[in-house]
């Protein structure tokens, strides 16, 4: 498979058609994976796919990357729940897709957070996405790599984060209030959740703009609420549950929890799924007569 | 000098009842962090190195310096006198305890920071020497080592039969601590575990070689700077977590009748951090902020603050969610 | 200090609007005590508090031949300068300092002083034009060029008029080309151009440039053309800044800190720092 991976990012480097494939590559100690941009097709080489990839890489398609803007065109190695991001982004007019060779990556799974490798990918470090995983077989490609791959996700979603739904959905307003409280207490606000989501791409996030100043900056109680609250807000019905903000999250904070309950509601509500079509806008930023209204009581 | 982990109960109880806060690494959201403790049990020892640094107890994330109360044309302004309880920092890493000197020496420079430097006069630390550690440690390659005395004014070295720390007294804050609570220290003596080390940063460090390479301004134009920092997306986690990150935002919260004037982490990984009213950014790409955080480890402490800039931890390396690994930019100039 | 970061309360005694969004304050501290023990020297900068939505920083536009008050000079272009623009006569504003460097200005006596500035970057200069108008025997001759984007967008528009009209000073205006009205008596023209063309010479000479970076990079070239070397010529460095004193870290260039050591610099220094403006 990675011998297939780099030799179309050589063919594509050595005949043109991109300036700079961003993938995955070894470490000096040859332990984690970590981004690597390639511009030099015998650099191809460095390229690798494993089970460690669990960066999605589609973040440095946005704008925020001028110097990797300015390399040229890119082309990108991406498993289907990254490629989810960038159906997103082409939707949203941010990425055009003729500006973006995606190089899809036929995946069984990766680890939810790199340290927790120990040389075999079990279910217990499989993060929820891969268990309830649609895309396998990445769906929007310009090629995809790999053999296809046997999997068929379970009727009712399955891994932690849904356990902990449904066992949130059983509990009082207070408890739940207070389970969030407690660990937006925590949030030190870093907004690391945001530098690592390719869907919060603003040139502005709202909490730096400050006339007026809608979120306060300090890291208390309030201050981390109103920050934690409107960036789950700004994603909802979008997020496609990749994890990226919980992973880079120093504190903690169950980030995958709030985005993957929001998730399921759009879903009841408007049938909507994020990232599968680049045609279709997510459903809170269309207005549509036959929208539900059962939310106004 | 003995300190039987049997005792630490009394030890916290006491430290408590005299008033001080009590702070130890102790699990919270699913990770090991230094965090204030009411009882012995709340502290953990299976941890390489708490999640954050000791630092927040010095230098809080968030602090009120003054509260402004406005009514027509009266403005009433007072100064928010920095609250520093005594405090008992147990367990703190030998390297987070080396960090208090630079973190010291920036808040000292010519104007005093006192609500830094009165939060560190009236704590104590208890260090506790690293009998484990993981990939992300290096202390010995920028000239300290898992024992390290620097800062501490106890330190503790496990004893091999886990159940004790043989104690030394370093300071003189230390040995008055030990009279203090007399009753919880034992006399005697006993055989600490081997202290770890940490590996080699493959390809070799030189800290001299790199400062040398840093004092030449050329070496922002170095086209390796972009190859090796571009992937950095500016979440400002290694700056958070770093034990010598010491910036900060002053701003005001509150309305205009009552406001609050704060002083906040801030970090210089941050896309705004130093933008200009105008509009111009001076370091408008995550290459150039990256660069400025190496300086600022590996230039700027040093020569400016004649201290570290950086003592190892290797937070910043396990909390990067990119894997920009702060080692590799060190080895690469080294060469 | 525990009181590092606190701000004293002054009072605005007088507004000026000088320019479209361009306003400047004279301020008296309310503790009557410090009117008359506060000292400065030209070139050091305050951070000024409206109160409820933070600080900015700039530089202290009066002299230190100017007693019992100070003045600053702002643009209204962002949270904090929007909410002192919206400050009126009468209201109470914060301001600490001085910090910062200053301009050699003892070591200048005897000589030629060419004062160069762009649009809101007359603000420091005046400092330094008002000291040595004020000592005007101390200096030899004084030659200002100011020039901006429109005539609107001039400011200190009386004190332009009156150095205009003092024959000791050789005053020189201009206005970016289409920036001009029809009763327009000044030049039209870049000031880098416009410097150039007044030749000013460098023999025992010193100038002071402030302005938009771009300004400043051609009247260096401009001056080195007219024979003036990198030691005569300073200029001051605007950075963001937060706390003034060297602690939040994020005035830096390279290794150096703008509030401490800065921000005044000859044009010798600024070339040997790192690139990061
Ligand atoms: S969610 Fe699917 S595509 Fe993504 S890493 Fe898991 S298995 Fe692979
Ligand atoms: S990453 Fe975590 S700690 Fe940082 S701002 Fe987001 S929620 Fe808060
Ligand atoms: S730079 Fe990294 S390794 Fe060094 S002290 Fe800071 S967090 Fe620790
Ligand atoms: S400049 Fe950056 S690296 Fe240096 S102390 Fe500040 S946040 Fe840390
Ligand atoms: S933790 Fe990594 S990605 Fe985040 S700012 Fe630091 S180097 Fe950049
Ligand atoms: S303004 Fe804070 S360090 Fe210079």
């Amino acid at each position: 498979m990675e011998e297939q991976l780099r030799k179309e990012a050589r063919r594509l480097l050595t005949e043109g058609e991109v300036a700079v494939v961003i993938g995955y590559g070894w470490n000096s100690r040859k332990t984690r994976v970590t981004p690597v941009f390639i511009t030099n097709p015998d650099d191809a080489d460095k390229l690798v796919f494993n089970a460690l990839c669990v960066n999605n890489l589609s973040i440095y398609l946005t704008r925020k990357y001028k110097d990797i803007k300015a390399l040229g065109k890119p082309a990108i190695v991406a498993k289907g729940c990254d490629i989810k991001n960038i159906v997103i982004c082409v939707s949203e007019g941010q990425v055009a897709r003729d500006n973006v060779y995606i190089i899809g990556m036929s995946c069984t799974g990766v680890v939810y957070k790199q340290e927790l490798w120990q040389g075999e990918l079990t279910d217990n470090i499989m993060p929820t996405k891969c268990h309830n995983c649609e895309v396998r077989n990445p769906h929007v490609t310009d090629i995809v790599i790999g053999d296809k791959v046997d999997f068929t996700p379970p009727e009712e979603p399955t891994g932690m984060v849904f356990d902990k739904i449904r066992e949130f959905d059983r509990k009082t307003p207070k408890e739940r209030w207070d389970f969030w409280i407690d660990h937006f207490n925590r949030c030190i606000k870093c907004y690391a959740c945001r530098q690592a989501c390719s869907l919060c791409y603003c040139e502005r996030c709202i909490t730096d703009k400050n006339q007026p100043q809608w979120i306060e900056t300090s890291a208390h109680e309030r201050g981390n609420l109103a920050w934690n609250l409107i960036r789950a807000q700004h994603l909802t019905g979008r997020c496609t549950e990749c994890g990226e903000c919980e992973r880079a999250c120093p504190a903690n904070i169950p980030l995958n929890l709030v985005n993957s309950k929001q998730a399921l509601i759009v879903k009841e509500s408007f049938g909507y799924k994020s990232g599968f079509d680049m045609e279709e806008h997510p459903p809170m930023i269309v207005y549509k007569p036959e929208d539900k209204d059962d939310f106004i009581k | 000098m003995i300190l039987s982990k049997e005792k630490l109960g009394a030890l916290v109880e006491q430290v408590k009842i005299s008033g001080a806060l009590f702070a130890a690494p102790a699990v919270d959201g699913g990770q090991v962090v230094m965090k204030s403790v009411n009882v012995a049990d709340e502290i953990s020892f299976d941890y390489v190195i708490t999640a954050n640094s000791a630092k927040e107890y010095l230098f809080p994330q968030t602090e009120t310096i003054a509260v402004v109360e406005i009514e027509k044309n009266k403005v009433k302004l007072s100064a928010v006198e920095p609250d520093a309880p005594e405090t008992v920092l147990f367990g703190v890493r030998p390297c987070d305890a080396a960090a208090f000197a630079s973190l010291r020496s920036v808040f000292t420079w010519d104007f005093i920071d006192e609500s830094y430097t009165k939060r560190e006069d009236k704590s104590i630390v208890l260090s506790v020497a690293c009998t484990k550690g993981d990939e992300g440690c290096f202390c010995t390659s920028v000239g300290l080592k898992p024992d390290t005395t620097d800062g501490s004014d106890l330190q503790l070295k496990e004893t091999t039969d886990g159940g004790s720390f043989v104690v030394e007294a370093l300071t003189d804050k230390g040995k008055e601590f030990v009279k203090k609570f007399s009753d919880v220290f034992d006399d005697g003596s006993a055989d600490t575990k081997a202290i770890f080390t940490p590996d080699e940063i493959p390809g070799g460090v030189d800290i001299e070689k790199i400062k040398e390479r840093l004092a030449d301004p050329a070496h922002y134009a170095d086209p390796v700077w972009p190859e090796l920092a571009r992937k950095c997306f500016g979440c400002g986690a290694c700056t958070f977590s770093c034990p010598t990150c010491h910036c900060f935002d002053i701003t005001d919260e509150g309305d205009v009748f009552s406001t609050e004037r704060k002083k906040n982490w801030d970090a210089c990984q941050i896309d705004n951090f130093t933008l200009h009213a105008s509009g111009h950014n001076p370091r408008d790409t995550q290459t150039k902020r990256w660069r400025n955080r190496f300086m600022c480890k590996f230039h700027i402490y040093p020569k400016k603050f004649t201290t570290k800039g950086c003592v190892g931890c290797g937070r910043c390396v396990r909390v990067c969610p990119v894997r920009l690994d702060i080692t590799e930019v060190m080895a690469e100039f080294s060469k | 200090m525990s009181d590092l970061y606190i701000p004293k309360l002054v009072r605005i005694e007088d507004v000026v609007e000088e320019a479209p969004d361009v306003k400047s304050f004279r301020l008296v501290f309310q503790d009557e005590e410090l009117r008359d023990s506060f000292k400065f020297e030209t070139g050091q900068f305050g951070l000024y508090s409206a109160f409820g939505y933070g600080e900015s920083t700039f530089c202290i536009a009066s002299s230190p031949t100017q007693k019992g008050f100070i003045q600053c000079t702002f643009r209204a272009s962002g949270r904090v300068t929007n909410a002192l623009s919206a400050l009126s006569i009468g209201d109470t504003m914060g301001f600490r300092g001085p910090y910062g460097n200053s301009f050699p200005v003892e070591e200048w006596k005897g000589k030629n002083m060419v004062f160069i500035a762009g649009g809101i970057g007359l603000p420091p200069v005046r400092s330094v034009i008002r000291y040595a108008l004020d000592r005007r025997e101390d200096f030899g001759d004084i030659t200002i060029v100011y020039g901006s984007k429109s005539v609107a967008d001039l400011v200190y528009k009386n004190e332009l008029a009156h150095w205009d009209e003092r024959a000791d000073i050789n005053c020189i205006q201009t206005v970016d080309p289409g920036g001009e009205t029809e009763d327009w008596k000044g030049k039209v023209g870049f000031v880098p151009t416009v410097l150039e063309e007044a030749a000013p010479s460098a023999d025992n000479t010193i100038a002071i440039i402030c302005g938009p970076p771009i300004m400043i990079k051609f009247c260096l070239s401009a001056l080195d053309k007219l024979g003036f070397n990198d030691e005569q010529v300073y200029t001051t460095l605007e950075n963001k800044m937060k706390c003034g004193v060297g602690k939040c870290g994020r005035c830096n260039v390279g290794d150096i800190y703008v509030c401490k050591e800065g921000p005044v610099y000859s044009a010798a220094e600024v070339k040997k720092m790192y690139d990061d403006f």
